[in-house]
């Protein structure tokens, strides 16, 4: 019988206490492990700097909103922008030499609660038709390299009524290719009766995976999104405002639908350009320069404010997840004191309650050292299988973190690897539990044998 | 293996402070292979000599000298192996001047205690509770050997049994094993039929001579039941030998 077969033999002669103890240090580093996990991955969720775009043009506003809203689809909508801020970046000499690429994005209505987004088939590489590819480097990139692919069918064209879903569409609403769907207006909540807009949009095409919020996305043309019943009324009124005209006697809304359907399927809005509105313009520019220059120019103008998605969520996680998450580490790092003298407790009860037992073990030949070793390892021991059990919980645990991103920003966390950290830390676990087996040890080490044989 | 006593003396500090001297013993030796009973009453110190002897406790005075080799305890011709003596010391070994972690490795490589309760650990099998003593000794644990012993005992049916479904009897049983697993040179017992009815007293102490006699052992047994101590062929009255009043 080795040293290994003894502390394992005495540890299963106390299993609810060794299994007690296992259990608060599992506890214990499954917390540290989660919040490591966390604050790992939220610094590449979060902290990322690799989006397809440099700039986001939007409503002057809170500039985290709109990248929450833009980019992750959630939060609500900052505000609205005039169309004529795209035609601008698009065509005016101000901005057309330093924009490479612009895309236009609008949002306001839903299915069965998941985002539709009005915007271009250039989006998705695509002339208007939806069927002409437009070049590679004319193409928005949701990540630098990564454009988004056409899973089943085509992309919708650019003045119709029809659909591409995301890849999760299908497996979250049931929708799929050649589906009918209506939208509703706005994001109703439980139990609200929702508002549904009466134009039926056909899915011509399913968008391959693409690990962002953009799969559970369905985007739609933008002039069907203006389209919609009470958009033309809305953006009249919000183009009245800007031009500080009074609205309850301006726009009432009118009779008339808003919009034509012409022979050929494609849509004849009644609503002038100039009453558009987006929510926000997704920008490539040419180069970091021009990038700045350009936010510089639009922050100091009066119609948009101008955000780069990077810095944005880059100070975001510095001021509020960092120290969020460093406190949760130290409240992590405290519950693993705790663990650690939950052992440090449980053993030195057990060598209280064997002192006898450790009598005999020295009478049979046993060292002081040997029976200290014992202990050691027992602790030791403890703190490694709860170490390894407080990992895979820590992981397990960040399954559910990520399956929770995942439903609200369509993103989730790479929650099983392991990192360099976790090792250590399970190492430090491991030593630090065996240092606590040390107090239990001196006692047992200190064991005056004969004073314990007595009477035996 | 032959122990001597020569003027070993030890005593206690009371509570008060004051020193009570228990054991002075001017002179005394167990023969190589030799069985004897050391009679004693209760509190006349016969717990305290055999720590002495196993190294458990050490004397404030005089030497405990182990001389002798298995071959020297045994006689010619058994095959057994030499009798191991720790680094940098001679065939004569005495206890008292050993550090307390080479008296340990001394004790588990060459002296057998049965205790007057058994006192096997709970947790553990017949059979590993056997193993158990010759995990210290650092040479590889005899499964053989520690099965024959139980089958000596008569637990061949109980190996596996943990203490707690043995009867007392068998449990004695078992730490009589324990004691020999080692193949001691000496086996120390103190009042191992002391809980026993006298069914099982007479078994147990026909087991510790047989199986003594086996390994070659000396056997030094404590008892106040001079039915069991007029078995052995020399007894010694702990009363005539030790003289802790005398310094």
């Amino acid at each position: 019988m080795n040293i290994f077969q003894l502390v394992l033999k005495q540890m299963r002669q106390r299993a609810l206490s060794t299994w007690l103890t296992l259990l608060s240090v599992m506890l214990g580093v499954a917390l540290a492990v989660v919040i490591m996990l966390i604050r790992r991955e939220s610094a590449v969720l979060f902290g990322q700097t690799d989006y397809g775009f440099d700039i986001i043009v939007g409503a002057k506003a809170s500039s985290l909103q709109l990248v929450m809203n833009t980019v992750y689809h959630i939060d609500r909508s900052p505000g609205n922008i005039p169309y004529s801020v795209y035609k601008q970046l698009t065509e005016s000499p101000q901005f057309r030499p330093a924009v490479r690429m612009a895309v236009p994005t609008a949002v306001g209505d839903s299915y069965q609660g998941q985002r539709i987004v009005g915007t271009i088939p250039q989006l998705f590489g695509m002339e208007d038709d939806g069927i002409t590819p437009i070049p590679a480097n004319r193409t928005m990139q949701y990540r630098p390299g990564k454009r988004y692919e056409i899973a089943q069918g085509r992309v919708f064209h650019g003045q119709k009524f029809e659909a591409v879903i995301g890849a999760d569409i299908t497996k979250l609403t049931g929708l799929k290719l050649g589906d009918i769907f209506k939208a509703t207006h706005g994001l109703p909540k439980p139990g609200e009766t929702p508002d549904i807009h009466g134009e039926e949009w056909t899915v011509v095409g399913v968008l391959k995976e693409t690990g962002t919020a953009a799969d559970r996305v369905l985007y739609i043309s933008l002039p069907s999104f203006y389209a919609m019943s009470g958009h033309d009324y809305a953006m009249k009124a919000q183009a009245a405002i800007r031009q500080g005209i009074d609205t309850s006697r301006a726009n009432a809304p009118g009779p008339t639908t808003a919009y034509d359907v012409r022979p050929d399927g494609t849509i004849e809005l009644h609503l002038p350009e100039s009453d558009w509105a987006l929510s926000a313009v997704l920008v490539k520019s040419r180069s970091p320069f021009f990038a700045s220059q350009m936010m510089y120019v639009m922050n100091n103008g009066q119609q948009a404010a101008a955000v780069n998605p990077a810095s944005v969520m880059r100070e975001f996680f510095n001021t509020f997840l960092q120290p969020t998450t460093r406190a949760w580490g130290a409240v992590a790092y405290l519950v693993n004191a705790v663990a650690i003298v939950a052992i440090l407790v449980s053993i030195y009860n057990s060598v209280a309650a064997r002192i006898r037992e450790i009598a005999i073990l020295r009478a049979l030949g046993a060292t002081r050292r040997r029976v200290m070793l014992t202990i050691c390892l027992e602790a030791g021991l403890i703190g490694l299988a709860g170490g390894v059990l407080g990992i895979a919980a820590g992981h397990l645990l960040g399954a559910l973190v990520s399956g929770y991103f995942q439903q609200t920003i369509g993103e989730g966390i790479r929650w099983w690897i392991v990192s360099r950290e976790e090792w250590l830390y399970l190492l430090s676990v491991t030593v630090v539990s065996m240092l606590a087996g040390l107090v239990p040890a001196m006692k047992a080490y200190r064991t005056p044998v004969a004073d314990n044989l007595a009477g035996v | 293996m032959a122990v001597t006593l020569d003027s070993v003396f030890k005593q206690y500090v009371a509570p008060d402070g004051s020193a009570v001297p228990v054991i002075h013993i001017p002179k005394f030796a167990l023969l190589p292979g030799e069985h004897v009973a050391l009679i004693g009453t209760s509190g006349s110190g016969k717990t305290t000599l055999l720590h002495l002897i196993a190294g458990i406790l050490v004397p404030d005075r005089g030497r405990i000298v182990f001389s002798g080799t298995r071959d020297d305890a045994r006689g010619s011709g058994s095959a057994v192996v030499p009798y191991s003596t720790p680094p940098g010391l001679g065939r004569e070994v005495d206890i008292s001047q050993l550090s307390e972690a080479r008296r340990d490795v001394f004790r588990g490589q060459n002296i057998g205690y049965i205790f007057q309760t058994h006192h096997l650990l709970g947790g553990f099998t017949a059979l590993e509770n056997v193993q158990l003593g010759m995990s210290f000794t650092g040479r590889r644990v005899d499964v053989g050997w520690a099965t024959h012993l139980l089958t000596a005992v008569g637990l061949a049916d109980r190996m596996h049994y943990k203490p707690g479904k043995l009867s007392v009897g068998q449990q004695q049983r078992v730490a009589v094993a324990r004691a020999l697993a080692n193949r001691p040179l000496l086996v120390l017992a103190d009042e191992p039929t002391g809980a026993l009815d006298p069914a099982n007293a007479q078994q147990v102490l026909d087991l510790i001579r047989t199986l003594c006699t086996e390994v070659g052992a000396s056997l030094l047994l404590v008892t106040h039941d001079m039915t069991i101590a007029n078995q052995l062929p020399r007894q010694v009255m702990l009363g005539e030998l030790n003289q802790p009043q005398v310094k």
